[in-house]
């Protein structure tokens, strides 16, 4: 295979995995697991109960 | 929030400080430079006459200094503090931990020493030569051993977003700076590239542009996205946006380099592909910037009363911009007006002092007192103080590079009926004059801030363990 072939499928592969990223987090009911990963950042706080309320404030 | 009493893991921050803590003195120390080399265009006779002293030696010093001295330790200091938060374990390999921190500064201090002594491989950001370029190489490895194997040792399910910014920033900058640092060396201080002509010149700018992709973007990035939900107490916007900006703006930053080789030797589909692609990448640009901002919907009023979100959110707003303009100016007409002005300066310092300073900025401020045990930094009243010296000194700086730039296009390319120039090279010059003033003024805000900030930074360190309470959020 010549060097512009190689190119070619390689770019259509990027852009197959990049349309099934975007279908993987959108097309499926995901949102709660990532907000539960958003949240991963307050969970070495001292005020546990701040973190909570925010569960459901985005999007 | 100094101390981990809900996971009890014991960190590893020694590290984080000592990167934290250089991370101030190098912005200082680079920022300077910057002021000294801006009052040279203005005062030329601050040379004295002196060959490490003049302008084309400490240029090169002062972009080492701020991008690999003052923005790297940023990102090393928060990328350890980070990775470990996120992940709630301990450093990987502390000693090689240790090593890339007295390993990183030897390069600095070796760049200091080699630059204004004139020795440089004349790349522009890749100046240093081949034995630094060595060690660099041996720091960058360690560094990336430390942060993956914190990464595989996690005891979170997920890997945390700012992280995957992180790792790509460290594994990109590892082929970029090997690529483009292949030499032939004929002496300890003089080497030759391997590659030659147009060839040398776009592997120097995939190397060039994707250090400001990957290095002053997607590591600050990685930085936005703990630092800003962090401070604002909130997640962020859209955690599912933040994973389509990460693979998108991965994804295309790395063609973009093209658009500084316009109507050069480069062949002409290069060009077009660089401008094209450098266009596109607006769009995951502005959606991480949208999605940091909008972290805080509801929560704007914070804005009022803490200077560091401000830093923060502010910072994103200035990375919106330059990144509205760096597209712009990638079209190849708008760049016949732009390059090799003041404008692409301009551009530059936007996207340096606005974005990458003030989201280090903010997140130093947020992480200090973390590290060393205090609720909070000394004053919060000087962190306001910096913030408007620093947002005062940015915008003088651009508004200024930008009427003098554009005037320079414009200048250069004024042709009288018969086809000569209107104006000669230094009627441009003397017409930039007043504008290199206001431009130094802007820089002394900067640094001004710089010095409020490391006054802040000793009080705080200095006071005696928890003794700084954190304020009571205002409702």
């Amino acid at each position: 295979m010549d060097f512009v072939t190689v190119h070619s499928i390689f770019t259509v592969i990027i852009f197959v995995a990049f349309i099934g990223l975007v279908v993987w987090l959108f097309a499926f009911k995901r949102k709660p697991d990532f907000d539960q990963v958003a949240n991963v950042i307050f969970a070495d706080d001292k005020k546990p109960q701040q973190k909570q309320q925010q569960e459901s404030d985005h999007e | 929030m100094s101390h981990t009493q809900s996971l009890n893991v014991d960190y590893n921050y020694t590290v984080v400080r000592l990167f934290a803590l250089t991370t101030v003195l190098w912005g200082i120390v680079g920022m300077s430079v910057g002021v000294l080399i801006a009052a040279q265009l203005y005062w030329p006779a601050l040379n004295f006459d002196t060959a490490w002293l003049t302008y084309s030696r400490l240029r090169p010093l002062h972009t080492n200094a701020v991008i690999f001295a003052f923005g790297t330790s940023a990102l090393f200091a928060t990328s350890y503090y980070v990775v470990q938060r996120t992940c709630q374990v301990r450093l990987f390999a502390e000693k090689l931990a240790m090593f890339t921190f007295v390993g990183w500064q030897v390069v600095i201090l070796a760049a200091a020493i080699t630059l204004p002594m004139g020795i440089s491989q004349s790349k522009e950001y890749a100046e240093l030569e081949w034995p630094i370029d060595l060690l660099i190489t041996v720091v960058w490895v360690s560094y990336a051993i430390v942060f993956f194997g914190t990464l595989i040792k996690r005891k979170t399910s997920h890997i945390y977003v700012a992280n995957w910014f992180y790792g790509g920033f460290i594994i990109t900058v590892a082929a970029l700076h090997v690529v483009n640092s292949m030499v032939i060396p004929v002496s300890l201080t003089k080497s030759y590239s391997i590659y030659a002509g147009a060839v040398d010149a776009m592997v120097q700018w995939w190397y060039g542009h994707n250090a400001v992709g990957f290095l002053l973007t997607a590591g600050f990035l990685g930085m936005m996205y703990y630092f800003v939900p962090k401070q604002a107490g909130r997640p962020v916007y859209s955690y599912r946006l933040s994973v389509v900006h990460f693979w998108a703006l991965i994804a295309l930053y790395i063609w973009a380099g093209p658009h500084h080789l316009h109507y050069t030797a480069l062949p002409d589909w290069t060009q077009s592909v660089g401008m094209v692609m450098s266009v596109i990448l607006f769009v995951p640009s502005w959606g991480g910037m949208i999605n940091g901002i909008m972290t805080l919907s509801g929560a704007w009023h914070k804005l009022k009363t803490d200077p560091i979100l401000r830093f923060l959110i502010v910072s994103l707003s200035f990375y919106g911009m330059s990144t509205f303009e760096g597209p712009m100016m990638a079209i190849k007409s708008v760049n016949a007006l732009s390059h090799y002005t003041d404008w692409t300066v301009g551009h530059v310092h936007s996207g340096a002092l606005g974005w990458v300073a003030m989201v280090s900025i903010g997140a130093l401020y947020h992480l200090i007192p973390a590290v060393f045990a205090q609720g909070r930094m000394y004053s919060i009243k000087l962190i306001n103080t910096h913030f408007w010296l620093h947002t005062t000194g940015v915008v003088l700086y651009i508004v200024a590079l930008w009427i003098s730039g554009i005037m320079q296009g414009m200048m250069w390319r004024a042709v009288n009926t018969d086809g000569t120039l209107t104006y000669s090279f230094v009627q441009s010059l003397e017409a930039s004059y007043p504008f290199y003033l206001m431009r130094f003024i802007g820089g002394c805000f900067v640094v001004a801030g710089m010095l409020v900030m490391a006054y802040n930074v000793i009080k705080t360190v200095r006071a005696k363990q928890g003794t700084l309470e954190p304020i009571a959020e205002a409702a």
